[in-house]
């Protein structure tokens, strides 16, 4: 197992070329309430290649979700760099949404509008010409096997639709990385593992896929690499095979052990 | 699916123009946020501020006899209307631009966009002001028709144009509050408007030169021939610059207001259990 003791160590197992995703010992403090300083991001380094899903693993509260605000533009670093597909995210921050998608836990899909209109809307602020956005929709919603609801008020689908609704969003301007936040944590064992199947697919689009998950026996095998984080810093990382000890058959065990060590 | 091809995805948009894209965004948001608007509650909320000035004016005109004389009429709807229902509805439209959007779990797919921020703070501004200006116009109505005064015509056009200013510079004004303090922009929109609209605006100091209520106060006077009638002393509680002035004067201010709404909003940072 490696360890992260030097931020700019080379990531075990990582495909050699321009990464995608390329963080540099990333930082964020927080201001609490009570006016002292909480330490969300501690000096997080690593790096995510086209075609490759990269899973990060941790427990509520380790970081995980102010790392991934960070890289899509929503939180501003403390110190460090990083870059989505070539673009620094201090310094091009609209550049970097062009350049990705998101999805979280809470789809926040309106309730009033269509999954249909939803990915219009949200393809509308890209600046996608009219026609080719019309095109790219029906594409979608034929893809993401949305067809029989895509015309329902997006208040009356299940947590699961609603999901791939969100997905759809995420995709609707065909960025090169993505970005999840426990897409799953709301979502039933089958909704999740339709979800999964997609990413799968995503993947071998050539897309980067860096995703956040405290499910991990679903990710466990769909992942080329680990980042495993806890109380702000990257405490273990590299593939399955290097993760696991001998006497380990799991993940979970590894995870265990990375976090408890 | 089609391949991702890389290139082709890698800055696809970039290259759009950033003003058309920025109007097309706030388009989109504004004819969602109107869509929202529409439901049976805010229509109901709608209903009693279009209906309340022309009661008003008739429990008025009751004790004061039909047809409410034009001076007076002129004065209580422009009280009711510009001022009351078109306060009361920005209050509603305009101040929860962030704060629902937080709480909805939008904020963030809004927020990731290109031009998503300022967009969320134009097209709501523009949906504020179109749904403020409407409520207005349809309670100018009945209560000019209520009132039975001489004139009705110069009424009327005299304050939809006070209506159209009014929505507009107090929407900028309240931007700011809903993208400083969102979960208590109502309160503090509140504050704003007694403080800055009806106490420092009633001060003949340079301070008043900056709100919006000064110009209002001013074309009213302009507009309804008062001026050389006014006494002295209230003289000093407007502006004897004329109309065209005071219009460009709201419209600075709309632009700096929600200028500085928007780069708040760009620099704006919530933590993860805010944004949901």
């Amino acid at each position: 197992m490696v360890t992260d003791q030097d931020p700019r160590a080379a990531d075990v197992g990582e495909p050699q070329g321009l990464p995608a995703i390329d963080v540099v010992d990333l930082v964020k403090h927080y201001q609490a309430r009570d006016g002292s300083v909480v330490l969300a991001v501690d000096g997080v380094s690593f790096n995510v290649h086209r075609g490759e899903t990269v899973g990060l693993l941790g427990a509520n509260g380790a970081g995980k979700t102010t790392m991934l605000r960070m890289l899509v533009t929503l939180l501003k670093p403390t110190s460090g760099t990083a870059s989505v597909d070539g673009v620094d995210i201090r310094e091009d921050p609209l550049g970097v949404r062009r350049r990705i998608g998101y999805v979280s836990a809470t789809t926040g899909v309106p309730d009033r509008l269509t999954p249909r209109e939803t990915l219009i809307s949200y393809g509308r602020l890209h600046g996608i010409p009219t026609a080719e956005l019309e095109a790219s929709v029906e594409r979608l919603v034929g893809v993401l096997g949305m067809t029989s609801y895509a015309d329902r008020p997006s208040g009356r689908l299940s947590s699961g639709q609603r999901q791939r609704v969100s997905l759809g969003r995420a995709l609707v301007h065909q960025p090169p990385v993505l970005v999840f936040d426990e897409p799953t944590a709301a979502v039933d064992l089958l909704g999740s593992r339709e979800l999964l199947d997609l990413l799968a697919q995503l993947r071998s689009e050539g897309r980067a896929i860096l995703l956040s998950t405290h499910r991990l026996h679903e990710i466990e095998r769909r992942c080329d690499r680990f980042l495993i984080m806890h109380a702000g810093r990257i405490v273990a990382r590299g593939t399955r095979e290097e993760l696991l000890e001998p006497s380990e058959d799991s993940i979970e065990d590894a995870f265990y052990r990375a976090v408890a060590s | 699916m089609a391949a991702v091809d890389a290139a082709d995805a890698r800055g696809r948009h970039a290259e759009e123009q950033p003003v058309v894209s920025l109007l097309t965004s706030a388009v989109t948001i504004a004819e969602f946020q109107l869509r929202r608007m529409l439901t049976r509650s805010r229509l109901a909320v709608a209903a009693i501020g279009i209906l309340f000035p022309a009661a008003v004016v008739a429990a008025v005109g009751r004790t004061a006899g039909f047809p409410i004389e034009r001076d007076l009429a002129a004065l209580l709807i422009y009280a009711l209307v510009p001022e009351a229902v078109c306060v009361l509805a920005l209050l509603v439209t305009m101040c929860p631009v962030v704060a629902d959007e937080l709480e909805r779990g939008t904020w963030i797919h809004v927020a990731v966009r290109p031009n998503g921020r300022r967009a969320m703070i134009l097209g709501t501004f523009a949906a504020a002001v179109i749904w403020t200006t409407s409520v207005g116009t349809l309670a100018l109505i009945p209560a000019v028709l209520v009132s039975g005064t001489e004139e009705p015509m110069r009424v009327f056009s005299v304050m939809l144009g006070l209506i159209v200013l009014s929505a507009a510079g107090r929407g900028a004004l309240f931007a700011l509050p809903a993208v400083i303090v969102p979960k208590r922009a109502m309160v503090a929109s509140v504050g704003l408007a007694v403080v800055v609209e009806y106490l420092a605006g009633l001060l003949p100091a340079v301070i008043n030169q900056a709100t919006v209520s000064l110009r209002l106060r001013s074309l009213l006077v302009e507009g309804m021939g008062w001026r050389r009638r006014l006494p002295a002393e209230v003289q000093l509680l407007i502006d004897t610059q004329p109309p065209s002035v005071q219009v460009l004067a709201v419209l600075v201010l709309v632009t700096l207001l929600l200028g500085l709404a928007v780069v708040i909003a760009e620099r704006r940072q919530f933590p993860p259990s805010e944004e949901i």
